[in-house]
C-alpha cells in the first residue's frame, strides 16, 4: 500500500467507524489508499464489501463536484451478432428507474442544474455527472439506483435503436472519416474483439432485444465492475456516508469470464480500396501497437507526436507544408487494455493521390527507423504532452475523467502523472527502439479512399 | 466575479482571474473587429490576415515559430467570428514570457511574407474542398446565408474560393494597418498569475504597437426576411439529412432578452426539453434535437436543428413547424417556467468554475457590449422572468411565418416530401453541396 495519506489516517479511520456502524448489509468500507494526484492534489481510494471501488478526489477551486462511474464493459466484451450492445446500454440507462417514472433521472438532474453526460469505447462504459455542490446528494442517490433498478421496457428499447441508428448514420454511414476508421479496425483485426465497432453493426443494432438488454445489465452492471469516482468540493465524511447507504445495498454480481481472444500476430500488409462519397482522395493507415500498460506505449505516443504533432511535426511540414500533397495529417496511438493500433489519417488535396501521400509516409517512417529523432524534437513533443495533460484537469470534470480513465484501463487512477514521468524519462533510443518494434509495414494495414463520382457525373462520364 | 477590469483611465483594459491550481496561463488578446470588417467581395480576409500574421512573425518562417510553440509546452492561435478576432495562448507558467514574446511578434512585428500568403491561400482552398464532406457544416453555411441575406453576418468568416482569390497582399497590410491598433486591444489572463504581472505583459505588447482611431460601430441589425423560404442542398447518397429552422432571434439588449432565453431553454435548450423529448425520446427520429439562441454585438438567429435518417426528414420537418406554432400559439407552462428557471440557475455554477470561464465571460461582455451587469445580475435576472414575459418574448422575437428551412440531402429523395409538409412556402430552390452561397 502506497501510503501518502500520512496524519489524515486516524481521521479517516475514525470517519468511516461511524459510516461503517451504519452500514447497509453491503455498505461497509474500508481505506485503501492515497496517491498524489499532480503537485496539489490527493486520490483517496476506498474498496466497499461489495467490491465498488471509491476514488475520492478533493478540490475545493470551484463550488462544483463531478461524479463518475466506469464500468469495466465495453464493445469488447459483446458476441458477434450482438455488437453495439454495450453503447446501447449507455443510451438506455438514462431511461428509467424503478419507481421514478420514465424521464425522471434526466429532468430532475437537469432541474438541479446538472450536466451528465456517458459514453463507451472499447475497454470501458463510462457517466458523468457534475453538478453544484449542494446537489450531491441527489446524484450519488440516483446513480446507485439506475445501477440496480433500471427498468427496460420495449417501447423505449425500440425508440432508442432508432436513436442509436440515427447516431450511426451521423457518425458512420454519412461521415466519410467515421467510416474508413472502422473498416480499418475490422481490418486489422481478425480475432480480438475490438475488431467491431463500438456504435455496432446496423444490423446488430436494428436486432436487439428487451431480453438481449436485461441479460446484458444482469452481466456487467455490478459494483464489484465499477469505479465511482468524486472530484470537487465535497465533506469526506459525508460522501462516505451517502455513498455506503446508497450504493451498500447491492450485492456483489459473478460477473462473466471474458473469452478474450488474442490477435495473432500479423505477417503481412493489408490493403483495402474503397469509394466513397468525398471530394478528395484518403490514406488512413493502422500499426499494431502496443497497450496502454505496455512500457512501450509512452514511447510509441512521443513518436507519434514527433510525427504527426502539430504543425513543427516532421509529416505536417512534409506532406502540407513542403510538398502540397495533403490538406490534412494527423495520428493517433489507441489507450486501450490490450493491443490497438497507431491510426494515421492522411487527406490529400484535389488532384493528389493516397499513393503520392504513402510513398511520403514510407520515407518519414523508414527515416526514424534508421535514425533517432532529434533531442530538441523529442522536448517539443514532450512539452505538447504536458500541456495536454494539464489542459485536461482544469474543471471537476476533467479530473474525475482522467482519474476514471485510467482506473478502468490499468487499475491506476493516477496513471496519467506516471505516463507523464515516464515521457520525461524516455530517451533517443526509446523512440528507435518503439519505432523498429513497431513501424513494421507487414503489420500495417492501409484503407485508400477514392472519391465516388456522383451517379450523374457517372452517366454522363459512360 | 473576481476578476475587475482595470479603471484607471487611460490605462489598458485588462481582465484577470487567478488560480493556482494548474502550473498553467491562459491569455486572450482581443478586437473589438471581425470578419464584418472584410472588403466588400473579399470575405475570408481577417481570417486570413490573422492567419499570416501567426505565420510570419517577427519575420521568421512558420515552421520556426510553430516549433518555438510547441518547445514552450505552448499552443498559440486565432478565432475569428463576424465581431470580434481573438489571439489566444495557452502556456505552461514556466514559459509565459516566451509565449508572449511569440504574441507581441504575431501582433506588431508580422513578417507578411508574399510567399506565404500564397502557401496560405492553397492551404484554404484545400481546407474549403475538405470541408465539403461535413454536411453539418454545410447546412450551417447555407443557413447563416439564408437568414441573414444581404447583411455582413451572412459572410462566410472563412471566405469562398472566389472571394479569398480575390484577395491581394495589400488588402490585408491596409486591414492590418486598420484593425491592429494598441486603442483596440482587450486583454484577458487567467490560471497562474497575478494581476500585476498581467498587467506588465500587457503594457508591454500594447507599447509596441502602433496608435490610432479604430473603426466604430460596423454594422446595423440585420433586416427579416420575409416568407418561409426553403433551401435543398443536394448531395449525393445521402442516408441521413441535415436540417436547421429558424429566422432572427435575441439581442443581448431587448428587453426581454432573457425571458427569451428561458422559453428557448424550455422548448430545445437541454437535453429534456420539448425537442429532445418530442423528435428523438418519443419517435426516435434524430440523435440530437435542439434550439439555440447565441448572442452577438447584432442581433443573431434562432435556429432549430435536427438530424433525422432521409426517410424521415419530411414528418421531422412538419413536427418542428407544429412545435413552433404550438410553442408561440400556447406559449410555456408555468411548471416548465419553474423547471426552467432552477436548471439556469443552478447550472449557472458551470459558467464560473474554471478562472478561464470567469475571465471568459467579462471577455464576452466586453466585446459584445453587453448591458451592465450582464453576467453578474444573471442569477437575479433569470429568477425574475415571468410566464408572461417569456411567453410574450417567443411570440414577439420567433416568427413562424419568416422562415428559412435549409435541408442538406439527396435533394431526388427527400425534396417533393420536404417541400409538401411545408405550408405557406414562399420559395424554394435546390443548390449543389459544393456551390458557393450567393
Amino acid at each position: 500500500m502506497q501510503d501518502t495519506s500520512g496524519r489524515r489516517l486516524p481521521a479517516i479511520q475514525k470517519m468511516l467507524g461511524a459510516v461503517n456502524a451504519k452500514a447497509p448489509e453491503h455498505g461497509q468500507l474500508e481505506f485503501v489508499e492515497s496517491v498524489p494526484f499532480g503537485a496539489s492534489l490527493i486520490i483517496d481510494r476506498y474498496r466497499m464489501a461489495n467490491g465498488l471501488a471509491l476514488l475520492l478526489c478533493e478540490d475545493k477551486s470551484a463550488p462544483v463536484v463531478s461524479v463518475h462511474t466506469w464500468f469495466r464493459v465495453g464493445s469488447r466484451h459483446e458476441q458477434e451478432g450482438k455488437t453495439g450492445l454495450a453503447h446501447l446500454f449507455e443510451h438506455l440507462m438514462f431511461n428509467e428507474i424503478e419507481g421514478r417514472g420514465a424521464g425522471f433521472f434526466d429532468r430532475k438532474l437537469e432541474e438541479a442544474g446538472a450536466e451528465s453526460n456517458a459514453s463507451t469505447w472499447l475497454d470501458w462504459t463510462q457517466y458523468n455527472i457534475a453538478i453544484p455542490k449542494e446537489q450531491l446528494g441527489l446524484v450519488l442517490e440516483l446513480e446507485a439506483e439506475r445501477m440496480s433498478k433500471l427498468v427496460l421496457r420495449e417501447p423505449q428499447v425500440t425508440s432508442e435503436k432508432e436513436v442509436v441508428a440515427n447516431e450511426r448514420r451521423y457518425r458512420v454511414d454519412d461521415d466519410v472519416e467515421g467510416a474508413v476508421s472502422e473498416l480499418l479496425w475490422a481490418t486489422a483485426f481478425t480475432r480480438h474483439a475490438y475488431k467491431w465497432p463500438t456504435i455496432g453493426w446496423m444490423k446488430d443494432i436494428e436486432g436487439f432485444t428487451t431480453e438481449d438488454c436485461e441479460a446484458f445489465y444482469r452481466a456487467f452492471y455490478a459494483p464489484n465492475n465499477a469505479a465511482l469516482i468524486i472530484s470537487g468540493d465535497f465533506k469526506v465524511a459525508d460522501v462516505l456516508s451517502r455513498v455506503s447507504q446508497n450504493y451498500g445495498v447491492m450485492a456483489a454480481s459473478t460477473l462473466p469470464v471474458e473469452d478474450a481472444q488474442p490477435e495473432p500476430p500479423q505477417t503481412s500488409e493489408r490493403r483495402v480500396e474503397v469509394k466513397k462519397q468525398t471530394t478528395t482522395e484518403k490514406l488512413v493507415v493502422g500499426y499494431h501497437a502496443p497497450a496502454l500498460g505496455d512500457f512501450d506505449h509512452p514511447a510509441i505516443s512521443l513518436l507519434s507526436e514527433v510525427l504527426f504533432g502539430g504543425r513543427a511535426s516532421r509529416l505536417h511540414q512534409r506532406l502540407v507544408r513542403e510538398l502540397e500533397l495533403a490538406s490534412e495529417v494527423r495520428a493517433f496511438v489507441g489507450p486501450f487494455h490490450d493491443p490497438g493500433l497507431f491510426e494515421i489519417y492522411l487527406a490529400a488535396r484535389e488532384g493528389h493521390s493516397a499513393e503520392e501521400l504513402l510513398v511520403v509516409l514510407d520515407q518519414e517512417l523508414k527515416k526514424v527507423c534508421d535514425a533517432p529523432v532529434t533531442a530538441d524534437e523529442m522536448a517539443r513533443a514532450s512539452a505538447r504532452f504536458e500541456l495536454g495533460l494539464l489542459g485536461g484537469l482544469e474543471t471537476a470534470d476533467g479530473k474525475a475523467s482522467t482519474i476514471g480513465f485510467y482506473e478502468a484501463v490499468l487499475g491506476r487512477p493516477a496513471a496519467a502523472f506516471e505516463r507523464l514521468e515516464a515521457t520525461r524519462r524516455l530517451t533517443q533510443s526509446d523512440l528507435l527502439r518503439a519505432a523498429r518494434r513497431y513501424l513494421d509495414p507487414n503489420r500495417r494495414s492501409l484503407i485508400i479512399v477514392r472519391p465516388e463520382p456522383a451517379k450523374a457525373e457517372a452517366e454522363a462520364a459512360e | 466575479m473576481s476578476a475587475q477590469a482595470s479603471a484607471a483611465q487611460g490605462s489598458p483594459e485588462v481582465l484577470v482571474e487567478t488560480s493556482h491550481a494548474l502550473p498553467l496561463v491562459s491569455f486572450s488578446i482581443a478586437l473589438k473587429t471581425g470578419s464584418i470588417l472584410d472588403p466588400e467581395g473579399m470575405s475570408g480576409a481577417t481570417r486570413m490576415m490573422t492567419r499570416w500574421m501567426r505565420r510570419t512573425a517577427g519575420g521568421r518562417e512558420a515552421h520556426v515559430i510553430d516549433a518555438e510553440i510547441d518547445a514552450l509546452g505552448g499552443a498559440f492561435g486565432a478565432d475569428v467570428s463576424p465581431s470580434t478576432l481573438v489571439f489566444q495562448g495557452t502556456v505552461i507558467t514556466r514559459s509565459l514570457d516566451g509565449l508572449m514574446r511569440i504574441a507581441a511578434d504575431v501582433l506588431a512585428r508580422p513578417g507578411f511574407a508574399a510567399a506565404e500568403l500564397e502557401r496560405l491561400r492553397r492551404e484554404t482552398f484545400a481546407e474549403l474542398t475538405e470541408s465539403l464532406d461535413d454536411d453539418r457544416g454545410l447546412s450551417r453555411r447555407w443557413f447563416r446565408h439564408r437568414v441573414f441575406g444581404s447583411h455582413p453576418y451572412a459572410r462566410s468568416v472563412t471566405g469562398t474560393v472566389s472571394s479569398l482569390t480575390r484577395i491581394q497582399p495589400s488588402d490585408l497590410k491596409s486591414l492590418y494597418q486598420r484593425v491592429v491598433r494598441a486603442e483596440n486591444l482587450i486583454f484577458a489572463f487567467s490560471g497562474d498569475i497575478e494581476r500585476p504581472r498581467a498587467e506588465a505583459l500587457a503594457a508591454e505588447l500594447r507599447c509596441q504597437l502602433a496608435g490610432g482611431e479604430v473603426p466604430g460601430e460596423q454594422s446595423a441589425d440585420p433586416s427579416v426576411i420575409a416568407g418561409r423560404h426553403l433551401t435543398l442542398v443536394d448531395k449525393p447518397e445521402r442516408t441521413q439529412t441535415q436540417i436547421l429552422i429558424g429566422g432572427l432571434g435575441t439581442h443581448p439588449q431587448d428587453e426581454d432578452h432573457l425571458a427569451l432565453h428561458v422559453a428557448n431553454t424550455v422548448f430545445g435548450g437541454t437535453f429534456t426539453a420539448r425537442m429532445t423529448q418530442e423528435v428523438r425520446a418519443k419517435r426516435g427520429w434524430s440523435y440530437g434535437a435542439y434550439s439555440s439562441l447565441p448572442i452577438d454585438r447584432r442581433r443573431q438567429a434562432f435556429s432549430m436543428w435536427t438530424f433525422p435518417k432521409a426517410e424521415d426528414a419530411a414528418p421531422c420537418i412538419e413536427l418542428q413547424l407544429k412545435m413552433l406554432h404550438d410553442l408561440r400559439s400556447e406559449g410555456i407552462t408555468k411548471k416548465e417556467l419553474a423547471w426552467a428557471k432552477k436548471y439556469l440557475v443552478r447550472s449557472h455554477a458551470f459558467a464560473l468554475d474554471t478562472a478561464s470561464k470567469r475571465v471568459g465571460l467579462l471577455l464576452d461582455s466586453a466585446l459584445y457590449g453587453l448591458p451592465a451587469g450582464y453576467y453578474e445580475n444573471y442569477v437575479e435576472r433569470i429568477k425574475a422572468v415571468t410566464l408572461e414575459a417569456a411567453n410574450a418574448s417567443v411570440e414577439k422575437r420567433l416568427s413562424e411565418d419568416d422562415l428559412r428551412i435549409t435541408v442538406v440531402g439527396t435533394a431526388g429523395q427527400i425534396g417533393d416530401a420536404v417541400k409538401a409538409v411545408i405550408p405557406n412556402l414562399a420559395s424554394s430552390e435546390v443548390v449543389a453541396f459544393d456551390a458557393e452561397p450567393s
